[in-house]
């Protein structure tokens, strides 16, 4: 390479290289993939012969990565747009998977029901024109836990004993654990399928 | 099965979910370490494969008693703590000198192997090249020259071997200053004496000279380090785990934007549907004159009105109200 020479006159430098089969190129990954067959490599030789194949190959690959892609000035400096990667390398872990469907989502989805709009944790209470929350403190789902008379309902009043004023609170109380219940055999079942299901491992073991 | 760890915090709840698997990966975390045994050389070798691989690299210092081909169970665990799925292990005996093992991982577990002897008598490390050294972190051009790497299973398996643990991050645009420097691999011709040619690695620094040309003239330097490797053992991948690494997440293709295109100089042209004007809102000159009138309105207008006779605006006579702004009303 006869790199003093040319800058001294920098006039003509040549910037074209012709190779007998022409190159492929991968930008995404900015790879030039040159098939022709190397000169014949000599010890003496060897490293002039791959510099020169290298600077030919950097050469066509600057120029590739010049013309072809979309250039764009930035603040930042001159960026180059690359286009997604030809080669398909292998992966580093598996494709995730999607979300395994929870009981409910089942059956909403076999029967066609829609998914409830989230319409805010706040209800206007019609009695006191007040907006209260939906449930937690002072919510609207312990109406009638703190009332100072409660009626006592037949079906409910199993057990004699039960004192009556906290049974709307214990049949919510059981609702809240029939809910982590279902919760927990939800992500029991998405666990088990989702290790369970085909795949090398059992294959291979 | 494995246990799962449930966080405790919310870090190590971060630091779970970086590592779960993404529709789109991160870079691959290379790992380097080093057997029982192992040479100055393949020692130094090792360490300027670090100094390319950096930032996202991990080198261990300590000696491991592994040999990756008879057992790679350690390895798989070293990858699973460091969640590194690339990793190359630097061991020297009589039998392979100076030899580097280029392992790749799937889920943790070895997908492929490949052993290459690193030249003991050729190779330079990157200090022995006295120059600048390309930035930390810069994504390499690599090419690869040969017809081998086509023709050849075992070099072509090579080929992507190298791509993918040199590639770095798939990105998306890079910055014409940042292309600093080539990987150049490559393999000479199999012939009768030599069936298995050595596979040479090349790092060279780039140049770019004003040619006079649009173009720039581009030269390289070398900046090693210097390798030349036979390849040795390998240990293919399993078809099954292969494939499973090989699938493409579904909705991850670019979806083509309706109406953008890009022409052949490289602008974006973008068609943009606007409706038809409404002539009737148009906004045009406001003059005092058109403005609807309240009942009191006092004198000392008719100086204004006067003012507007000069004005050159003409109107529809049906846009015209009741009052004309040329006639002064008294």
């Amino acid at each position: 390479m006869s790199t003093e020479m040319d800058v001294d006159e920098p006039q003509r430098l040549q910037v074209t290289v012709t190779k007998p089969i022409p190159l492929t190129y991968d930008l995404g990954h900015l790879t030039a993939f040159d098939p022709n067959p190397l000169p014949p490599l000599t010890p003496s030789t060897l490293e002039q012969t791959l510099h020169s194949t290298a600077r030919d190959a950097a050469q066509l690959l600057i120029n590739q990565i010049l013309t072809t892609v979309a250039l764009k000035s930035t603040q930042d400096g001159v960026m180059a747009t690359l286009p997604e990667p030809i080669t398909q390398l292998p992966r580093e872990k598996p494709v995730p998977k999607a979300k395994e469907l929870t009981k409910w989502e089942q059956f909403a989805k076999k029967k066609g029901i829609a998914a409830k709009a989230k319409d805010g944790k706040m209800v206007y209470d019609e009695a006191t024109g007040e907006w209260v929350p939906k449930w937690g403190y002072k919510g609207s789902n312990k109406g009638g836990e703190d009332d100072w008379a409660v009626e006592v309902d037949e079906k409910k009043q199993q057990d004699v004993n039960a004192n009556p004023r906290s049974l709307s609170r214990a049949e919510r109380v059981e609702r809240i654990k029939k809910n982590e219940r279902q919760q927990k055999r939800n992500e029991k079942n998405a666990a088990g399928s989702s290790s369970g299901s085909g795949g090398y491992k059992n294959r291979r073991r | 099965m494995l246990q799962t760890v449930k966080p405790k915090n919310a870090r190590s709840k971060r630091a779970l979910e970086a590592r779960e698997p993404k529709l789109v990966e991160n870079e691959k975390t290379t790992l380097f370490l080093r057997g029982t045994t192992a040479s100055g050389i393949v020692q130094d070798a090792l360490g300027d494969l670090h100094s390319l691989k950096k930032p996202q690299a991990i080198k261990f210092q300590k000696k491991n008693a592994v040999h990756p081909f008879e057992d790679a169970s350690a390895l798989e665990f070293f990858s699973r703590k460091n969640d590194a799925s690339l990793m190359v292990f630097a061991s020297h005996s009589k039998k392979r000198p100076h030899n580097l093992t280029f392992v790749r991982f799937f889920e943790y577990q070895v997908l492929d192997m490949v052993e290459l002897g690193l030249d003991g008598e050729t190779f330079r490390k990157m200090q022995d090249f006295k120059n600048a050294k390309a930035g930390i972190g810069l994504k390499p051009m690599i090419s690869f020259s040969g017809a081998i790497f086509e023709n050849n299973p075992t070099y072509a398996h090579m080929k992507l071997m190298f791509l993918d643990f040199f590639h770095g991050n798939t990105v998306s645009e890079v910055e014409v200053e940042a292309l600093q420097y080539m990987i150049s691999i490559s393999a000479a011709d199999p012939s009768d004496d030599e069936p298995n040619p050595k596979i040479h690695l090349r790092c060279y620094m780039l140049k770019t000279v004003r040619s006079g040309h649009k173009l720039p003239r581009v030269e390289l330097e070398e900046m090693g380090p210097r390798m030349d490797f036979k390849i040795g053992r390998i240990q293919e991948a399993n078809p099954d785990m292969m494939k499973e690494a090989m699938k493409k997440p579904k909705g991850q293709e670019m979806r083509t934007k309706k109406n953008i295109s890009v022409d052949p100089m490289g602008d974006k042209i973008g068609r943009v549907h606007v409706d038809k004007q409404d002539l009737g809102k148009l906004q045009t000159r406001k003059m005092k004159g058109l403005r609807k009138r309240g009942r009191d309105e006092s004198e000392g207008e008719g100086e204004n009105d006067v003012e507007m006779d000069d004005g050159d605006v003409e109107m529809d006579d049906d846009s015209v109200p009741a009052i004309s702004p040329k006639r002064p009303r008294v």
